[in-house]
């Protein structure tokens, strides 16, 4: 049996309990470590070896029919990969890496599941105890890399430690604002024995840390009060309703008081976009309306969003008119951007469940209007162009409407980062929640390969699309290897323009059109695939669209569309940097 | 405006704390003026007291990214007038003549400063208080010949008593703030929402 066959096998039985002997044995460092993970449910783990891990790789040998292990291509696929599957699976994604370049090859996932609230947990691996701040081989002081871009990080030099560190770190990177978590362990622990018999507890409760509380009784009447005097609400939704499930509060919060609905760019797929208070993105390259009635709603409540910079765009200028009522689990993001009047800290979940039975049921029909006639005039100027293909070139916009249509909104679309992101994250139609991954905080480009095939470990029953540029392809695109290996029915879609897309856009239109090492030769993708085991195909003409995306779509098997498509095209609407959210253009 | 602020931070004496919460000051551009950190009279508790002269319309955000912190129990930002402060020094001074010896002697009994150690031909005096009385002891010593001298970081205790106590349990093995004091202790102060 091939080993894309066994792993596509463990696959298909995944969802059953890994079964494992209950153990009160005294056992190795490593045996714990691997026995912690079982203990805490993980049933998936990406990650690479290396001299300093190799005890852990060891002891995994022995349960590698209860620890399903993806070997990727390299450890900064390991993070997205354990990302995706994060976000699919509901649960923290696991990662190994050995010391050194391993554990700093981690890095930039790391720092992007910070930015953006995915709950991972970094296994690394380190050299022995008395090598520590010695330049040893491959010794790398991955604490101090680690201590900025974690929730939380440990080194662990005592194997006794392994599983009340560990039940500690799942607790931390899953819980209130969750977030990345990495923990070092020596190559002594790893080999030590422990001194006392495994025991491993799940951790419910840690001192000095107070993941969630209820929302204040004042502060639901005031917001309550602010809501029910409203004119012109508006709700941003943001990626923190997803983490606490609260997609079904919200449409029950806004089937009752009707209003206006926007979303941040990781908050899509909250709220149904068909849905008729749906008003579309924020943000930068967001939908014009929502940014500029943003200045006209006289209370925005704002639900598990962050009033990230991309968003708010000048803060001098953004939103000054409204009474803010914020909801986020993170105290720190209180006032960090925008002064609230209603400071609510709590669970998106538990405070939507408060909100509904007390606010009045309402209407806002002229101020639907407003966004309505805002709507026509970036149908009119944008959106409609974006759909036409001019000189048989293909559009973004045109291949993201198309394939929404064809998976019925109900694909998980995973966005790289760039104007083929911008286009995704504006054209695809979501009629289920949780169908939409991209790095939002930190802009990762690379992020969306690796992250697809684990978010198709994460939700292996559910259609996964990758939506990639050709220059982010390129920064991971070893993880095809990944992909055949495993097995893993991922659909990828390269939008090939030859350019770093949008940063050529921003050289057009504030550096006078200098563009400055933005332009690609790239490599043949689909021989590059064909020579990974992935069936592929390259489409060039708008009437090849149609059926290429079929064949995509009906592939039981990976698969690479690569799509050529027009070169010099423009994502807008925009906010320039530095500009507020009234300035957005249109052109 | 720039103010001074002396913060008060309870963490688990754990290593790696000192650097998380350094981070959050250099990753800002925050100069710190001083950082003292000892265990407190509880095991395993340290108590860390950074005075910084930082903006008073961004002294919450920081703070509140300093309780983020795991690890981190208790934190008080503090003006001045809010607290008791004060710092330690010692002055090692050459003594060539008996005259000499005594007019330092003098100096140090006039400022309220002790003589921690005494040599043929030196001494060691110790100054504790406020940072402008040991420079004026410094100022006074110098022309007798000051040949080392140090100066610990500022150390404070709270005025209020009631600010301090009602969170000090959160510092028991199993004590924990309900979500009502979580709250308080969110929007305590002048800066509360
Ligand atoms: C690792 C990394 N390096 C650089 C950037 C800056 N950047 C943002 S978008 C972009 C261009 C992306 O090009 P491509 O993948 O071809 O997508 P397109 O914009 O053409 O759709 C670059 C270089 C980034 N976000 N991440």
């Amino acid at each position: 049996m091939s080993i894309a066959t066994e792993n596509a096998q463990q696959l298909a039985v995944k969802g059953n309990k890994p079964k494992h002997e209950k153990t009160d044995k005294i056992v190795s460092g490593s045996e714990a470590v691997i026995l912690s993970l079982i203990e805490e449910g993980v049933d998936t783990i990406f990650g690479y070896p290396g001299g300093a891990i190799m005890p852990i790789y060891d002891a995994l040998f022995h349960y590698r029919h209860a620890l399903n292990h993806i070997l990727v291509r390299h450890e900064q696929g390991a993070t997205h990969a354990a990302e995706g599957y994060a976000q699919m699976a509901g649960k923290p994604g696991v990662c190994f890496a050995t010391s050194g370049p391993g554990a700093t090859n981690l890095v930039t996932g790391i720092a992007d599941a910070m930015l953006d609230s995915v709950p991972i947990v970094c296994i690394t691996g380190q050299v022995p105890e008395k090598f520590l701040g010695t330049d040893a081989f491959q010794e790398t002081d991955v604490m101090s890399l680690a201590m900025p871009i974690t929730k939380w990080c440990y080194q662990i030099a005592d194997a006794d430690e392994i599983p009340y560190i560990l039940a500690k770190a799942f607790y931390i990177a899953r819980s209130g604002r969750p977030g990345p978590v990495l923990i070092d362990i020596t190559k002594c622990a790893q080999f030590d024995s422990m001194t006392k018999p495994f025991r491993y507890e799940k951790r419910k409760q840690i001192k000095g840390y107070k993941p969630a509380c209820k929302p204040r009784e004042k502060d639901i009447t005031k917001a309550v009060e602010l809501l029910n005097q409203a004119k012109r609400p508006f709700l941003f939704v943001g990626h923190g309703v997803l983490l606490s499930k609260a997609e079904n509060e919200l449409l029950k919060f806004i089937e009752k008081t009707d209003i206006p609905v926007a979303s941040t760019l990781l908050g899509l797929s909250a709220f149904p976009s068909d849905h008729p208070n749906y008003k579309g993105m924020l943000g930068m390259h967001g939908n014009y309306a929502p940014n500029k009635l943003t200045n006209k709603a006289d209370v925005i409540i704002a639900v598990g969003m962050r009033f990230d910079d991309r968003v708010t765009g000048n803060l001098d200028t953004y939103a000054k008119q409204a009474k803010v009522i914020h909801i986020d689990i993170d105290h720190a993001e209180m006032g960090k951007n925008v002064i609230p009047t209603v400071a609510m800290i709590a669970d998106a979940k538990e405070a939507l469940q408060a909100l509904i039975p007390a606010v009045n049921e309402n209407k806002h029909e002229s101020w639907h209007q407003e966004f309505k006639k805002l709507y026509d005039e970036e149908y009119e100027k944008v959106i409609e162009k974006d759909f036409t293909a001019h000189d048989e070139l293909i559009k973004m916009g045109e291949v993201i409407r198309r394939l929404s249509e064809k998976t019925k909104g109900e694909a998980v679309v995973v966005a790289d980062v760039g104007q083929h992101q911008m286009s995704a994250a504006r054209y695809s139609k979501f009629r289920k929640t949780d169908s939409w991954l991209t790095s939002g905080g930190l802009g990762t480009m690379g992020y969306a390969l690796p992250a697809s095939f684990g978010a198709k470990m994460g939700a292996p029953d559910r259609e996964v699309v990758a939506v990639i540029g050709d220059g982010c392809f390129q920064m991971t695109i070893q993880e095809l290897g990944t992909i055949a290996q495993s097995g893993l029915p991922v659909k990828i879609i390269v939008l090939n323009n030859n350019y770093l897309g949008m940063v050529r856009q921003w050289q057009q239109l504030f550096f006078d059109t200098r563009y400055s090492f933005v332009e690609l030769s790239n490599p043949d993708f689909i021989t590059i695939a064909k020579g990974f085991g992935i069936k592929g195909h390259r489409c060039m003409h708008a009437d090849d669209l149609d059926s290429s995306l079929d064949t995509l779509i009906n592939s039981t098997e990976a698969y690479l569309l690569e799509i050529s498509v027009e070169k010099e095209a423009n994502v807008f609407p925009m906010m320039p940097s530095g500009m507020g959210v009234d300035d957005i253009r249109l052109d | 405006m720039k103010r001074r602020y002396t913060i008060i931070v309870f963490t688990e004496n754990n290593f790696g704390l000192l650097n998380r919460i350094t981070i959050i000051f250099s990753r800002r551009r925050i100069n710190i003026e001083s950082l003292t950190v000892s265990e407190t009279e509880r095991k395993g508790i340290s108590r860390f007291t950074i005075v910084i002269d930082y903006d008073e319309t961004k002294i919450r955000k920081l703070i509140q990214q300093i309780r983020k912190i795991i690890g981190v129990l208790v934190v008080f930002e503090n003006e001045d007038d809010q607290v008791f402060f004060g710092q330690i020094a010692y002055f090692k001074v050459i003594t060539s003549s008996f005259e000499e010896r005594e007019k330092v002697m003098e100096i140090a009994h006039r400022h309220q400063a002790k003589i921690a150690f005494s040599s043929d031909d030196y001494i060691v005096i110790e100054k504790s208080g406020k940072e402008e009385d040991i420079s004026t002891t410094l100022h006074l010593l110098e022309p007798h010949g000051v040949v080392e001298y140090c100066k610990s970081g500022r150390i404070a205790i709270v005025k209020d008593q009631h600010r301090f106590s009602k969170y000090a349990k959160n510092m028991d093995p199993e004590g924990w703030y309900s979500d009502e004091e979580f709250h308080e202790l969110q929007s305590n102060g002048r800066h509360s929402f």
